[in-house]
């Protein structure tokens, strides 16, 4: 690493703005060339984040608006008992689609949608750091989100609920395909949301502006950051639910069957342990549009930073050990809900720490009732009311009444739209003049959120009476006489007021939004952070130094100097797209990250692998391997452009700092990436082994069942030899790959060769040792656990076995040596964990059965 | 460098994580033992059960109470100091999260004192 | 205990005042808070404790959003010097850190003792088991001294004062038992037998639902719960032990001989005749009950023969066929026997 130390203190004077005046000739036509977007037909290629961001915003609020049209389908069949507009079968569909669009279509993309947008803008890096990864993430989302809501049209649209539990949605009970477009469709969503997540990890960490330091993040920084790390913990449990469901369904392995060792449950503890968090999830990145919006409408800092930071830090710990509050009626023992009773009280205590921070800096200042404030007083308004009705439900005892009646769904409710959709009108409001010409209109937005804020309450307030005088949800009708009529009444004309709210804010963005690659309506509220400095598609002309955490307020002339270019690396060192990696804690510039341009491999990798996924469902089994092939072989190609080397001798990006355009190792910001897509499999496998233990909690004397036997130790210790052995000769060609004199040892290929042999040797050993005692898979869950550990290596020695050979062609295109080495070390890294899990697989499936006995 | 700020890190993060360990311990321990049929098992003249919680929330109060005592040597050291402010800040918010940690682990073993172990 | 025992008596006198409490404390115009299927109109002891639990932290939440609420506006609408207090890092640690900690540390050990107060296993109780099934409920009351078992569906009729057990469990998909009024609610899953105890201390009737989403019909899986007086039940127990009356007249003959001809025996028991098939509810005494379809409609002969030729049209999805080939007189003598099995 050779990052250059900079001064200890940042302090701006005059002179020493890091670049002259005047910039050369041609410098800034240059930094304009090399960012703009491709024309015509290519323009879908582009993959600059303030393009996609906003199609992914865009796409994403066209679902808010279908799912929103579902649930007044829904209101409209309520409004009085015995209704029969819809049939039974309908609305068990519109239900399911309400809540899964609403969660995975809108809610996650949302926010993830607005950062791919904010983020980069906001930090002033010129991009994130892997824009075709965003525009791969955000392509699979769009086509496979379309495909599977038009399932609606065709009847064909999952009907379990959104959280599908089983056996509910088990063959036996959902013989048709329905299920599995939930199931497939979700499972790849979900995919593109940890994409999205390990972007945004690596986005906030490494490319942010000079001397933004940890205590000068934006809260919105940090919220989007503890919010990619929520996504990295949770979402792998719902991807191992949704696999071992699919495998169910699809195969016969009882994971969730009684009569065969399974159990229901299991489903829901996966479910849950991805699906209390993700409610934090959504609702802590709007807790960060929250915190930027505040102290801009009251004109003055955010009281209490650091107690924000922490609300959100331990939001996101806490968030976790809420699950079992989902099951607080499913008979487990009063003590283990107890736990979660406490959790669920505990994280009441960062949500009160950020309201009554709000509260003080409205108070420190004088907050100017526009229509983001607005918005920001209702959210506040509403969510206080979902926070207080959230800490009833805690109490385990109070939630046998409410769980599963209107009530809960009153609540939900109150937190999803107080907490998240709130803030995203805010937020659209406030940052419109970012991404257009013109400003939406303050006297329309009044109204929007007038008939929005009525409509909520109308609608919501009632259903908590409804639930507790006994209406359970998801009835498709309920009978005359219950009391529920009026309520349920009052509960539709409020969803018509919201309806009539959204449409009126369609009507006020059609006419007022005007796309604005340059200039932009530019700082119309007088906010305090870089998205506000003059932009267009490099974003900000140069990277400037941060001395506070509102630069904008505290820099006098920052805007002029930033656009002047006379800050770093105002113009391009390589002739290419370029970002400044700084380092995580103290933002200190550490090498310029060549960004890769607009492609059209990402989108094509994007669009096969949605239609992998969903021809798969409809079992065109054929078909889809061609797509998935094909998809893997886009993103092989485009992965092959990246990793470019040093093309150039380190470059000075002004005030005399020299650094690299080409970095390896831990500053690398692939090798960030990497651990954390590590994270992430390492999460699915934990997920997996805690499956395989629950499993063996819930049958008690059989483990393994009667009339099967164990393999024979020779087994796994030989595949546990070969998979240490192909890690040793990883390793050694890492050592043989080191030195700044570019070599190209011949001894790497040879070593990756072996090393690709001996660890498919592994699997099929550990594969066979199972085999050959003819244990079954289908007959008793033991089964269908062990083989559900054998499989996922399997699947990620296969994906070894994609690595390896392209490190190997790599090299004999002449495109890895000892300094060029990332691809090397990416594979190295995948491999080493690859082993690790391996290993840890052999000693749970070999190892957890001698050990108990049989107990 | 990085070892520092990764010590840094883990100090802020550290009671989260006691907090983490203690919830798993705990209730992995209570199903375990009520799946396997222990319930009316005793140690020490209290349930098993209490027993595992207890002495569980007690470890992990002590770890977390020592990291709070750390962090706030931390932040006395660093307060002093305007020009590293992400070392302030970073002890900084490791006291206020070393303190709430401390609240939600006693909190978790409330209910030994309260419920049966396994009904 | 007997102090409880008087506190919830004098519950039951003030109980018209207090029921509406919680729904009053939301500030809305009621519809109705007492019901036959309402968490608002305990019946039952356990019921009371959630019901005060639920006025607590009613009371509790509508103050503080109260005081949040006027805060935030203070803050919007307040002239800056008279607001200037309420803009600092005191602020937050008061109203956020410290408050909220105080008064979680207070509530979570009151959630906690109700939690192990309500439902909790006592003994001497009557022993019930409910298996829930798409979409109706198996009951049966196993043996007790020398009161023979027998299964009946779709209503559990209990007595007064006598602590009650519930073991339940599904045949098929998850659902969930719950009496509203009794108390909360338990899923009856796969595999799992899970147990919901209470006492019911009013007699009525009253409505249990399934809570948890199970299919088509969901929304039509009702049943009635009656709490009768001790010797009531008692008679009524015994009257169900009883194989099935013999028709008394010929018509009631003739719809026997249909209901046998027809093949209802095959899915239906009535004990006494031949009929003996287990998937569907058992009929015995059929006649006896408040409603049919689980809880959908009042059981006469009419809703009865109508249910019969029907079933597809009225709850799709059902397990049971419809029978629309009957001709009305013989839909009418099969109804009338069902009808006559008191």
């Amino acid at each position: 690493m050779n990052a250059p130390e900079l001064p200890k203190s940042f302090e701006r004077r005059e002179a020493e703005l890091p670049n002259p005046l005047p910039r050369p000739e041609g410098e800034f036509d240059a930094l304009k060339k090399a960012w703009e977007p491709p024309r015509w037909i290519s323009f879908v290629t582009a993959v600059n984040n303030t393009y996609v961001g906003l199609w992914y915003v865009g796409t994403a609020f066209l679902f808010f608006i279908l799912a929103g049209i579902l649930s007044l389908i829904m209101r409209t069949q309520l409004a009085v008992p015995e209704n029969d507009l819809v049939s039974h079968n309908l609305y068990n569909q519109l239900f399911t689609m309400h809540g899964t669009v609403m969660m995975f279509l809108f809610a996650v993309p949302a926010v993830e949608a607005a950062s791919v947008y904010l983020l980069p803008n906001m930090q002033a890096a010129r991009d994130l750091p892997f824009p075709r990864l965003s525009a791969y993430a955000f392509w699979a989302y769009f086509v496979g989100g379309l495909v599977f809501f038009g399932t609606i049209f065709f009847g064909l649209s999952p009907d379990g609920g959104w959280f599908m539990y089983p056996p509910l949605t088990s063959t036996k009970y959902s013989p048709a395909e329905n299920a599995d477009w939930w199931l497939l469709g979700i499972g790849f969503i979900e995919i593109s949301a940890i994409a999205g997540a390990i972007e945004i990890i690596v986005g906030v960490m490494k490319t942010r502006a000079v001397g933004m330091s940890l205590d000068k993040l934006p809260v919105y920084s940090w919220a989007m950051l503890v919010f990619a790390v929520m996504i990295v913990i949770g979402f792998p449990a719902i991807i191992l639910g949704t696999l071992l469901l699919e495998m169910e369904r699809a195969f016969d392995w009882p994971f969730f069957i009684a009569e065969r060792g399974g159990d229901p449950l299991l489903w829901q503890h996966l479910f849950w342990f991805f699906g209390h968090p993700e409610v934090y999830i959504i609702f802590l990145p709007a807790t960060g549009m929250v915190s930027m919006i505040v102290p801009t409408m009251a004109q003055t800092p955010l009281v209490g930073y650091r107690l924000v930071v922490l609300a959100l830090i331990a939001t996101g710990f806490l968030s976790f050990g809420l699950w079992v509050h989902h099951m607080f009626a499913t008979g487990l023992p009063k003590m283990s809900l107890s736990f979660f009773s406490a959790a669920s009280t505990a994280v009441a205590v960062p949500s009160g720490i950020q309201v009554f921070a709000w509260i003080a800096t409205i108070a420190s200042g004088r907050m100017k009732l526009t229509t983001p404030s607005l918005f920001v007083i209702g959210f506040l308004f509403i969510f206080t009311l979902g926070g207080l009705t959230g800490v009833m439900v805690a109490m385990a005892p109070f939630d046998w009444q409410a769980h599963d009646s209107y009530f809960i769904v009153a609540h939900l409710h109150y937190v999803l739209i107080g907490g998240m959709v709130f803030p995203l009108f805010a937020a659209i409001y406030y940052w419109v003049p970012v991404a257009s010409k013109r400003t939406l209109s303050e006297r329309v937005g009044r109204w929007v959120f007038g008939l929005m804020f009525l409509g909520v309450n109308v609608t919501f307030l009632p259903m908590h009476i409804t639930g507790l005088i006994g209406m359970p949800r998801r009835v498709y009708t309920y009978p005359v006489g219950m009391g529920w009529d009026a309520l349920n009444l009052v509960s539709t004309i409020g969803a018509f007021m919201i309806a009539a709210g959204v449409a009126l804010f369609l009507l006020d963005f059609a006419r007022n939004f005007r796309f604005a690659g340059e200039n932009n309506a530019g700082n119309v509220w007088n906010a305090s952070t870089l998205e506000w400095l003059p932009n267009g598609n490099y974003n900000t002309r140069s990277i400037p130094i941060v001395v506070s955490r509102d630069p904008l307020w505290d820099q006098p002339n920052l805007s002029k100097d930033v656009e002047d270019g006379r800050y770093y690396l105002p113009g391009t060192a390589t002739g290419g797209r370029e970002a400044l990696v700084t380092s995580p804690f103290d933002a200190r510039p550490q090498y310029i990250l060549q960004v890769p341009g607009p492609g059209w491999q990402p989108v094509l990798a994007a669009v096969f692998t949605a239609a992998f996924f969903l021809l798969l469902t409809v079992k065109f089994i054929f078909t889809s391997i061609i797509c998935g092939v094909l998809a893997v072989g886009f993103v092989i190609w485009w992965l092959w452009e990246t990793d470019p080397g040093p093309v150039r001798p380190p470059a000075d990006i002004g005030g005399g700092i020299v650094v690299p355009v080409y970095a390896t190792g831990p500053v690398n910001h692939s090798w960030w990436a990497m651990i954390v897509l590590m994270v992430v499999c390492g999460m699915i496998f934990t997920c997996l082994i805690f499956s395989y233990l629950f499993l063996w909690l819930v049958n008690p004397g059989a483990w393994p069942p009667q009339a099967v036997r164990i393999p024979d130790w020779i087994w796994p210790a030989l595949s546990g030899f070969l998979y240490c052995a192909s890690a040793a000769l990883i390793a050694v060609a890492s050592r043989h790959l080191r030195g700044e004199d570019r070599r190209k040892p011949r001894s790497v290929p040879i070593l990756i060769g072996v090393a690709l042999l001996l660890v498919s040797g592994a699997s099929a050993v550990d594969l066979w040792a199972q085999w050959q005692t003819a244990l079954s898979p289908s007959a008793h869950a033991y089964g269908a656990a062990v083989y559900a550990i054998v499989s996922l290596q399997i699947f990620f020695v296969l994906t070894t076995l994609i690595m390896g050979p392209y490190t190997i062609a790599r090299w004999l295109a002449g495109k890895l040596d000892s300094v060029r080495r990332t691809t090397f070390d990416n594979t190295m890294l995948f491999w080493f964990y690859t082993v690790g899990q391996g290993l840890v697989g052999l000693l749970v499936v070999h190892g957890f059965p001698r050990l108990t006995g049989g107990i | 460098m990085t070892g520092r700020r990764t010590a840094q890190v883990l100090l802020a993060l550290g009671g989260m994580f006691a907090w983490a360990v203690q919830f798993a311990l705990i209730y992995g321990a209570t199903s375990t033992l009520c799946g396997r049929g222990w319930a009316d098992a005793t140690l020490l003249a209290i349930g098993v059960v209490p027993f595992a919680i207890l002495s569980t929330t007690l470890v992990t109060l002590v770890a977390a109470a020592i990291l709070l005592i750390v962090s706030f040597r931390e932040e006395r050291r660093w307060r002093d100091q305007p020009s590293s402010t992400a070392d302030a800040f970073l002890s900084q918010t490791g006291v206020l999260i070393n303190g709430l940690s401390l609240i939600a682990i006693l909190w978790n073993g409330v209910p030994a004192f309260i419920l049966p172990a396994c009904a | 205990m007997d102090f409880e025992t008087t506190l919830t008596r004098l519950r039951g006198r003030i109980d018209p005042v207090l029921r509406c409490g919680g729904g009053l404390l939301w500030a809305f115009p009621l519809a109705g808070c007492s019901g036959v299927q309402s968490a608002l109109d305990p019946a039952g002891g356990d019921a009371w404790d959630l019901y005060w639990l639920t006025i607590v932290m009613t009371v509790g939440a509508t103050l503080i959003f109260v005081f949040v609420t006027a805060l935030l506006l203070y803050a919007v609408f307040a002239p800056p010097e008279r607001r200037a207090w309420l803009g600092t890092r005191r602020t937050i640690v008061y109203g956020g850190l410290a408050f909220p900690i105080v008064t979680l540390s207070l509530l979570l050990p009151y959630g906690l003792i109700v939690m192990r107060d309500v439902d909790a296993p006592q003994p001497g109780a009557l022993q019930i088991e409910v298996i829930g099934e798409q979409y109706w409920w198996r009951v049966r009351y196993p043996a007790e001294g020398e009161q023979a078992e027998f299964s009946t569906a779709n209503e559990l009729v209990i007595p007064i004062g006598r602590p009650i057990t519930v073991s339940v469990t599904a045949a098929d998909v998850i659902h969930s038992f719950w009496i509203p009024n009794f108390g909360g609610k338990i899923d009856m899953i796969p595999g799992r037998i899970n147990r919901f105890n209470f006492t019911a201390e009013r007699p009525g009737i009253y409505r249990g639902i399934c809570a948890e989403f199970c299919g088509a019909q969901h929304a039509r899986m009702a049943f009635d719960v009656m709490a009768l007086e001790p010797a009531e039940f008692d008679a009524w127990r015994r009257t169900q032990a009883q194989p099935a009356p013999e028709p008394a007249i010929p018509f009631l003959a003739r719809g026997r001989d249909l209901f046998r001809s027809g093949g209802c025996g095959s899915c239906h028991v009535v004990r006494g005749t031949e009929a003996n098939g287990q998937l569907g509810p058992d009929l015995t005494h059929v006649g006896s009950r408040r409603t049919i379809g689980a809880g959908q409609f009042p059981n006469n002969v009419g809703t009865l023969a109508g249910w019969i030729a029907n079933v597809q049209q009225i709850k799709p999805g059902a397990k049971m066929p419809s029978y629309g080939s009957l001709t009305g007189e013989d839909l009418r003598a099969i109804a009338g026997y069902l009808e006559s099995l008191k």
